[in-house]
C-alpha cells in the first residue's frame, strides 16, 4: 500500500496525529449517551479546529424526526451538558454537518440510504471514504447492526480508506457472552479497527499514571514488592442507581464498574514499562497484568471479595431509600452495590503485594484513586518505640480533584522528638487552571486518527471477564454472604475484616 | 509613582518577607507556582500594565512572577522591590490559589547587573520563562541566557526587525545555551497556521498545495512582521525560494514556477484574509472584523467545495501568553520561518 501523502502544513503544529476526515455514524443518536456526552465532546472539539475537515455526523436511529429537529433537540442539549459556552455562529456551523436518518437497525433499506448519504458527504464534503462507526445502544443491538453493516458492504472500506467501529460498554455479561459479542465484532470489523471505549481511560489523570510512572525516576525504581505493602483502588460514589435500576440489577456493582474502569485502573498501576507507546506495546503490558491475576474460584472468593447492598439511610443529611426501595429493583434483589476484594497479581514485580479493589454507591462522599502504601521503614532508630510510623502512601486521584499527593513524616518543630504525618500535595485544577477536556473529547479524536491505546483490546475484556465470571459463578453457589450496610457508610463491617486480615484499613477518602 | 506594586520590601529580605506574607495568609490560600516568569522592561510604567497581565494569567497558570523596570542609561545605581500575591477562589470548598508576585525597579548599575539582582530569587527547580520586553542589544551575554528556559518576545513592537532577528540567533546558536525561542508574534500566528493546515488535510486539496500560484494575504496595521513569519512558514513548508523582494515579494516553488504575494494592510484582525490560488482551486480564509472565529472555504474544478468554521482566539496578550505557557515545546519552524523571508526584513 503506497505510504500516505503527508500534508507539510501540520509539522510543528500539533503533537499528536491528525484525525482524518470521515462520517460518523452514532446508531442509538437519540439516547442519552448521543445528547450527553458524544455530540458536546464533538462541538467542543469543533470549536478548537481539533475535528478533521468535512467531519459529516449521521445520527442513525428508529424515531421519526427531520434532520432539522435532530439539530434543534442536540443544540439544546449540547448547551446544557458542554464544557464550554455554546457560540450560536460556530454551532449553525457544526450542526450543518450533522445529518438525521430514520430507519429500523434490522431493515435493510435504512443501511442502503445510509450508504447513498456517505457516498454523497464523500463526493461533497470530502469524507474521503472514511468511515467511523459508534455503536451507542444496547449490546442486543449490536448483532443486528452489525449484520447489516456487513451485508451492506458498509463495512469494508474502499482501498486508501478505513472503516472503524466504536463500542460502548458493557462488552458483554460475561466471558461467554464477550467471546460472542467480539466473535461477532470480528467477522465484521478486524481488531485493528475495533475501538472499545472504557471512558476512564480516556481521563487525564488516567492518562498520567503512565506519565508518572515512567517520566518519573524516582517512582519506578520503588515500584515493587520490596518497596511497597498494598495497593488500594477505590471507586465509589454517594449516587444511588438513579433511574438505571433495569440495567444495573442484572449487572451489579462487580460487572458495572470492577470488570472495567477497576481492573483497568489495577493494569495502568501494575503493569511493566511497555517497550514503546504504541497501542498494542501498552494493551499487552496491561494483558500480562491481567492474565497474572490469582484466579478467585469456589470458598476462596467468599475469603477475598465482600459484597453488600446498601439499605436506607442518610446522605449529607437527607434521607435516602435503600438500593431494594429504588424504582425498578426487585424487593428481594440480591445484587451487589458494594464490592471490596482483595487480589493477588502472581508475577515477580508483584508477589505478596495485596491489592485491595472497591466500588460502592451510596457512599458518604463519592471519588475514585489509586493509594500505593509503602512499606514501613525498619524499627530501628525513629521507628524503635514500636508504635509504628505512618507508612508512605502515595494517593492518585482519578476524580474529583485530580492530583497526586505524598503523605511522608516530618519532625514537628520543637525541642522534643515528635513525628508527625504531613501531605505534599499536587492538585491538577491548582497548576493547571484550564479546564481539562472531556474523555470522550480525547476518544473521539484518537478513533478518528487511528490510536488505539485508550481503548480496550479483545484479549484485555476476556481475560478481566475471566477473572470476574470466577467470581460471579461462586456467588450464584449462595447467597447467605451478601452483606448490607446502610446508606452514607464507609461499607458493611465484612468489608473491614477483609483488609484487616492482611493488617490493612480502608483509606478514609 | 502613583501605582504601589505591593509592600515595599528589602531587596535582601525578599525570601523572608514572602514567607511571613505567606504565614499571615492563612491556611485557606494555597501557593502554587509552575514557572518563574520574569518580565523585563525599560518604560516607565511598566510595572502596573505587567501587574494587570500577571493578575489576567495566574489564576490559569500558577507561577512566582518577577517584574523588572529597569533603567540601564541611569547614572548611579539604585534598587527597589515589592512583593505581592495574586489570589484565586478555586473549587468549592472557598480555598484560593495564590501566585506570588515580586517587583523590581532598578537604574543604572543595579539594571545593568541583572542576574545578581534579580535570577538570585527565583523559585528554585522551576524553570525561567524569561519575558523580554526591550529590544535586544548587542553583544549577546551568553551568561544570562545560560538560566533562561524559555525566552518570550514579540517581534511585532520591534521597530529594527533585522538587526532584533540576527540577535535572535545569535541567541539560539548560543553554545551553553538551551533556551526556547518563543515569539509572541509565531504564537499570534498560530491558528492561522492551524487553520490552513486543515484545509489541506482534505486530501483532495493536499495535492493543489503544490500548485499554488499566487497569495494574497491581509495584515492589519503593525502587523507586517506577522505577515511575513506567516509567508516564511509556508514559504519553507512549501520549498519556496524568494525570488523577488520588492514590497509584494515573489518567489520560485520547488519547480520553478513564480509565486506572486499580494500583501495588504487591512482593517481588523493582525491576519484577517488569506487567498491562496492555485491552477485549479482556491483556498480563502477570512475573518470578520469584530468576528472571533476563521472562516475556511475551498473551491475548485478538482476539488470537493468544504467550509468549516474554528474559534479564533481573541489576539490580546493574556490569550496568546496563556496560549503559549500552555503549549509548551520548542518551535522548530521558528527560525526556519525567520530565514526564508530573511531578505524581507528591514
Amino acid at each position: 500500500m503506497p505510504s500516505p501523502i503527508v500534508n507539510p502544513l501540520r509539522e510543528g503544529i500539533a503533537n499528536r496525529i491528525s484525525p482524518e476526515p470521515c462520517t460518523l455514524v452514532i446508531f442509538g443518536a437519540t439516547g442519552d449517551l448521543t445528547h450527553r456526552k458524544l455530540i458536546p465532546a464533538l462541538y467542543n472539539l469543533a470549536a478548537e479546529g481539533a475535528l478533521p475537515p468535512a467531519l459529516t455526523i449521521i445520527g442513525f436511529a428508529r424515531r421519526e424526526k427531520t434532520s432539522e429537529q435532530f439539530r434543534k433537540e442536540l443544540e439544546e442539549s449540547t448547551r446544557k451538558f458542554s464544557r464550554t459556552p455554546l457560540n450560536e455562529e460556530l454551532w449553525a456551523q457544526f450542526a450543518s454537518s450533522i445529518i438525521y436518518h430514520q430507519s429500523p437497525f434490522d431493515q435493510a433499506e435504512g443501511y442502503t440510504t445510509l450508504a447513498k448519504q456517505m457516498d454523497e458527504a464523500d463526493h461533497n464534503r470530502g469524507t474521503a471514504g472514511n468511515r467511523l462507526y459508534y455503536l451507542a445502544v444496547a449490546p442486543d443491538q449490536f448483532p443486528v447492526i452489525l449484520s447489516h453493516l456487513r451485508e451492506s458492504g458498509l463495512s469494508t472500506a474502499n482501498p486508501g480508506s478505513w472503516a472503524r467501529v466504536i463500542v460502548e460498554k458493557p462488552f458483554g455479561k460475561d466471558l461467554k457472552s464477550a467471546q460472542l459479542l467480539n466473535t461477532l465484532v470480528s467477522e465484521v470489523f478486524p481488531e485493528c479497527d475495533t475501538y472499545r471505549i472504557d471512558h476512564y481511560l480516556g481521563k487525564e489523570t488516567a492518562q498520567n499514571i503512565m506519565v508518572m510512572r515512567f517520566a518519573n525516576s524516582i517512582f519506578e525504581s520503588l515500584w515493587d514488592s520490596n518497596h511497597i505493602s498494598h495497593v488500594q483502588i477505590t471507586a465509589v460514589e454517594p449516587l444511588g442507581v438513579e433511574g438505571r435500576a433495569g440495567y444495573y440489577d442484572t449487572s451489579g456493582a462487580m460487572r458495572d464498574m470492577i470488570q472495567n474502569h477497576l481492573l483497568q485502573l489495577l493494569t495502568l498501576t501494575a503493569m511493566e514499562p511497555p517497550t514503546s507507546l504504541s497501542a498494542d506495546a501498552i494493551r499487552d503490558e496491561k494483558v500480562k497484568v491481567l492474565r497474572s491475576l490469582r484466579p478467585l474460584r469456589g470458598d476462596d472468593v467468599f475469603n477475598h471479595v465482600v459484597r453488600a447492598q446498601y439499605t436506607a439511610g442518610l446522605i449529607n443529611g437527607q434521607p435516602v431509600p435503600g438500593y431494594r426501595e429504588a424504582d425498578g429493583v426487585p424487593k428481594d434483589s440480591t445484587t451487589e452495590t458494594f464490592v471490596a476484594l482483595q487480589v493477588n497479581i502472581d508475577n515477580w514485580r508483584w508477589a505478596g503485594v495485596p491489592f485491595f479493589i472497591r466500588t460502592a454507591k451510596r457512599m458518604p462522599k463519592g471519588g475514585t484513586e489509586i493509594a500505593i502504601t509503602f512499606k514501613s521503614v525498619p524499627p530501628v532508630l525513629f521507628n524503635r518505640s514500636g508504635e509504628g510510623l505512618d507508612e508512605n502512601v502515595l494517593v492518585i486521584r482519578i476524580q474529583p480533584d485530580e492530583g497526586i499527593s505524598l503523605r511522608m513524616s516530618a519532625k514537628m518543630p520543637g525541642s522534643s522528638l515528635r513525628i508527625e504525618p504531613v501531605k505534599m500535595d499536587f492538585h491538577y485544577g491548582t497548576s493547571f487552571g484550564k479546564a481539562t477536556p472531556e474523555a470522550y473529547e480525547r476518544l473521539l479524536l484518537d478513533a478518528m486518527s487511528g490510536d488505539a491505546t485508550l481503548f480496550a483490546r479483545r484479549d484485555e475484556v476476556e481475560e478481566a471477564w475471566a477473572f470476574v465470571d470466577g467470581i460471579e459463578e461462586a456467588w450464584k453457589t449462595r447467597s447467605d454472604d451478601l452483606a448490607f450496610h446502610t446508606a452514607g457508610s464507609w461499607g458493611p463491617a465484612e468489608a473491614a475484616e477483609l483488609a484487616a486480615r492482611h493488617g490493612v484499613t480502608w483509606r478514609r477518602m | 509613582m502613583s501605582f504601589i506594586p505591593g509592600i515595599p520590601v528589602p531587596i535582601g529580605g525578599i525570601e523572608k518577607a514572602l514567607g511571613k506574607l505567606w504565614e499571615e495568609s492563612g491556611e485557606s490560600k494555597t501557593r502554587a507556582s509552575l514557572i518563574n516568569l520574569a518580565i523585563y522592561n525599560e518604560k516607565p510604567g511598566s510595572l502596573e500594565r505587567n501587574t494587570e497581565t500577571i493578575r489576567g494569567i495566574a489564576g490559569e497558570h500558577a507561577m512566582r512572577a518577577i517584574l523588572i523596570e529597569a533603567d540601564p542609561k541611569a547614572e548611579g545605581s539604585s534598587a527597589d522591590a515589592w512583593i505581592t500575591m495574586h489570589c484565586y477562589l478555586r473549587g468549592a470548598k472557598g480555598g484560593s490559589v495564590c501566585s506570588e508576585q515580586i517587583c523590581f525597579q532598578l537604574a543604572g548599575l543595579a539594571a545593568r547587573s541583572l542576574q545578581s539582582v534579580v535570577f538570585s530569587h527565583l523559585d528554585s527547580d522551576l524553570p525561567l520563562v524569561l519575558w523580554w520586553q526591550a529590544d535586544f542589544r548587542p553583544p549577546i551575554d551568553g551568561k544570562l541566557w545560560r538560566w533562561v528556559d524559555r525566552l518570550l518576545f514579540d517581534s511585532r513592537h520591534w521597530k529594527n526587525p533585522k538587526e532584533q532577528f540576527g540577535l535572535i540567533r545569535q541567541i539560539a546558536g548560543l553554545a551553553e545555551a538551551r533556551t526556547v525561542l518563543c515569539d509572541l508574534n509565531w504564537a499570534r500566528s498560530l491558528p492561522v497556521r492551524q487553520a490552513l493546515a486543515a484545509i489541506f488535510d482534505i486530501p483532495g486539496n493536499l495535492s493543489e498545495l503544490q500548485l499554488l500560484r499566487k497569495l494574497e494575504l491581509d495584515y492589519a496595521h503593525g502587523s507586517r512582521t506577522t505577515a511575513l513569519l506567516l509567508l516564511g512558514w509556508l514559504a519553507d513548508r512549501l520549498g519556496w525560494s524568494l525570488s523577488n523582494t520588492s514590497a509584494n515579494p515573489e518567489f520560485r516553488d520547488a519547480h520553478g514556477d513564480i509565486v506572486s504575494v499580494e500583501l495588504k494592510e487591512a482593517e481588523g484582525a493582525s491576519i484577517s484574509r488569506m487567498n491562496l490560488i492555485s491552477e485549479n482551486a482556491e483556498f480563502h480564509l477570512l475573518r470578520e472584523s469584530g468576528s472571533d472565529l476563521y472562516v475556511t472555504t475551498a473551491q475548485g474544478t478538482s476539488i470537493a467545495p468544504t467550509s468549516r468554521m474554528v474559534c479564533a482566539p481573541r489576539e490580546e496578550t493574556r490569550e496568546i501568553l496563556l496560549a503559549e505557557l500552555s503549549r509548551g515545546g520548542r518551535h522548530p519552524l521558528y527560525l526556519r520561518a525567520v530565514t526564508a523571508v530573511q531578505a524581507l526584513w528591514v
